[in-house]
């Protein structure tokens, strides 16, 4: 089915088009120039312009060369490639791992099935196609020189074939039977790692490290505080006094002291607030703080949302008969949630990076592995090594996070003003 | 529901609204002091009168998007009270079209006609969006149902709108100012699509300031004045023979 998305915005653009024609005509489009053209009317239009051209050039060329010489040739990164395990679960029993790929195949195989019953086709350019094979290179490349274990490739091989069986089962399974299995893995996604970890003399908590920790520790965050802030955003607008009192009390609270602050009282306070006879594990109780934390953002992000949601669009949902709840759930907070995606992924990535204040707090995470791995005598004095490649993974996570938003705002901006 | 008691209805056929003495204040402004009138099946009304005269709170409070503050309003023998069962059934049976259309902008032009049936009837997905295909092909836009409502012109979004209000199967229809809101050129196709439902049969209470639809196609009109009701009668009588000072005044200026 084609659908002409937007047709209307070329037909304005046109009629501005036809309105402006001379300024149009004197300004031809930048397709229309040859490289050799690009660069002079870019690059070197005024001698002023040439002066900043050269001398950015200049900059810019020695600091990608420092750069590139020092990371591929003063830099020794054995240390990283020594210790990648550590970086990635830290002290997490080697003879136990199958567990964490269990979690991953399931994970990778839900991905699949979810891509391939949504049965959207693919269209990408021949610039995006390179963009993704240099990126996929670069990604092989790194994992070729990390990695030497023929078992962990045939695992990492065996995802591959795992997401392309989703993918295919999800195609050919396609429809109201499939959407519901995908939803209901999506469901217990969570609680199924949890339980693998664990089950059968597993592995508990205080061994849940590294890269497995931030990524355990900020799916819970963002997980659950997206639904409890949608929640407290709309307690804050609730038209009885009580609700909105105890909402507006909460969200102020928590925003009025840093996320640090809450871990510590997550770590040393929370204990003594429990009922008696509960006990949660440290690491359970820092990221009930991580949620809390995250909430109150996502409320104020959501409130924000529903702010920009007109009111002719309340009256036409109860005119034509929806109760409130209904109203919310298919009127209101589709268009609310969808004008904040770009704030709500600004403050997920954000708290995924705050997961690294783990560190401080005494758990092994990827930041602390970093540390741990530069401060063994073999290696010494290399931790710019080893903090750079932290660093690396994180701005893979939070830039994939980041390009993810795009294409969903794209895909839900679809049609809308 | 099937307990309701049938005399209420056979009372009530012929008088889909009642309203008496129907009053209401926004803070120390009287929106309405004291509407009585009764509208029955069938019937076509215009409603006129200048802006903030009141006839725009006034049929905002027939189906509750403003709570009256005083007197009584019956729709179709059910009292409008603070129950918001009552308040849920009288709207099902209400359909409104506003001014500024209020499409929902994130749903497709046949999932805005078919969200209020699935949702609050129940329908299964097949039967209403037949149904809902057979209502744009009655407002002359099937061709559009897989649109969103931004990529459509204001007429065009109008006319979803009145499809949306009828999707629901109304009894009533109310339109406040649907037409104010269109580029002159689009105002005839969705005055054709509301004289083509006048025609059949629907009970009908419209704002607007289109003289013409409303020597054509109105049973009555009212005019509404500084939250009284000062004037109505047939269209022709209201028209070539109005009584009231504030009446003159008001045709003098939009005739003019």
């Amino acid at each position: 089915m084609k659908r002409d998305w937007g047709a209307r915005e070329d037909v304005a653009l046109e009629a501005v088009a036809a309105k402006e024609e001379l300024a149009v005509t004197e300004a031809p489009s930048a397709r229309d120039l040859t490289p050799a053209q690009w660069v002079k009317e870019n690059l070197f239009s005024t001698p002023f312009n040439s002066v900043l051209s050269v001398v950015a050039g200049l900059l810019a060329g020695w600091l990608l060369y420092a750069v590139l010489r020092w990371a591929f040739g003063t830099a020794d990164w054995t240390v990283v490639k020594t210790n990648f395990r550590l970086y990635m679960i830290g002290r997490f029993p080697i003879e136990e791992a199958w567990r964490i790929w269990m979690g991953l195949y399931y994970v990778v195989l839900l991905v699949g099935l979810t891509w391939g019953q949504a049965g959207r086709r693919l269209t990408w350019d021949a610039m995006h196609i390179v963009r993704r094979s240099v990126l996929a290179i670069l990604g092989v490349l790194l994992l070729l020189y990390l990695v030497d274990s023929p078992l962990v490739w045939s695992l990492m091989g065996g995802l591959v074939a795992a997401y392309l069986a989703g993918v295919g089962v999800g195609r050919i399974g396609r429809g109201r039977t499939m959407r519901r299995i995908v939803w209901a893995g999506w469901l217990l996604a969570f609680p199924f790692v949890i339980v693998v970890l664990q089950i059968a003399d597993g592995v508990g908590p205080l061994r849940w490290n590294g890269f497995l920790l931030n990524v355990l520790a900020g799916v819970v965050g963002i997980v659950l505080s997206f639904p409890i802030g949608i929640v407290l955003a709309l307690g804050r607008r609730s038209s009885l006094p009580a609700v909105r009192t105890v909402c507006v009390a909460l969200i102020e609270v928590v925003r009025g002291a840093p996320l640090f602050a809450w871990l510590l009282f997550g770590v040393f306070l929370l204990p003594f607030l429990l009922p008696p006879g509960v006990q949660l594990p440290q690491i359970i109780r820092v990221m009930i703080m991580f949620t809390v934390f995250s909430s109150a953002y996502v409320a104020e992000i959501v409130r924000g949302g529903l702010q920009g949601v007109h009111f002719g669009q309340y009256e036409a949902a109860r005119a034509v008969g929806l109760s409130t709840t209904r109203m919310m759930a298919l009127v209101i907070l589709p268009q609310a949630l969808r004008n904040t995606i770009p704030a709500m992924i600004s403050h997920f990535i954000s708290l995924f990076k705050d997961t690294s204040l783990l560190a401080v707090i005494g758990f092994i995470d990827m930041l602390r592995a970093a540390r741990i791995a530069s401060a063994s005598v073999k290696f010494i004095g290399s931790s710019r090594q080893t903090l750079l490649f932290a660093a690396l993974i994180f701005w893979i996570v939070a830039f994939s996070m980041s390009r993810w938003s795009q294409r969903l705002e794209r895909r839900l901006g679809v049609g809308e003003r | 529901m099937a307990t309701e008691p049938i005399e209420q209805s056979t009372t009530a056929t012929d008088e889909m609204i009642v309203a008496e003495g129907v009053k209401k204040w926004f803070g120390s402004f009287k929106a309405l002091d004291g509407i009585t009138t009764t509208i029955k099946r069938g019937e076509v009304v215009v409603v006129l009168g200048p802006s903030g005269s009141g006839k725009s709170t006034f049929i905002r409070c027939i189906n509750r998007l403003e709570r009256h503050d005083e007197g009584r309003i019956v729709v179709d023998g059910i009292e409008m009270t603070d129950d918001l069962r009552n308040i849920e059934r009288i709207r099902s049976e209400i359909g409104m079209v506003f001014q500024s259309f209020n499409l929902f902008p994130h749903l497709r032009v046949i999932d805005n006609v078919t969200l209020a049936p699935r949702n609050v009837r129940r329908w299964p997905k097949a039967k209403s969006e037949e149904k809902a295909v057979q209502l744009l092909e009655r407002v002359g836009i099937p061709e559009q149902a897989e649109k969103y409502p931004a990529q459509l012109s204001g007429g065009q979004q109008q006319r979803v709108a009145i499809a949306r209000a009828l999707a629901m199967e109304p009894d009533i229809m109310l339109f406040d100012e649907p037409t104010s809101a269109l580029d002159p050129e689009m105002i005839k196709e969705v005055l054709d699509a509301m004289k083509e439902l006048a025609r059949s049969g629907m009970t009908m209470i419209v704002i607007t300031h289109e003289i013409g639809f409303a020597k054509e196609v109105a049973d009555r009109v009212l005019f509404f004045d500084s939250g009284l009701l000062v004037e109505e009668n047939t269209p022709d009588a209201f028209f070539s023979d109005p009584q009231h000072d504030r009446t003159k005044l008001f045709l003098s200026q939009i005739l003019a």
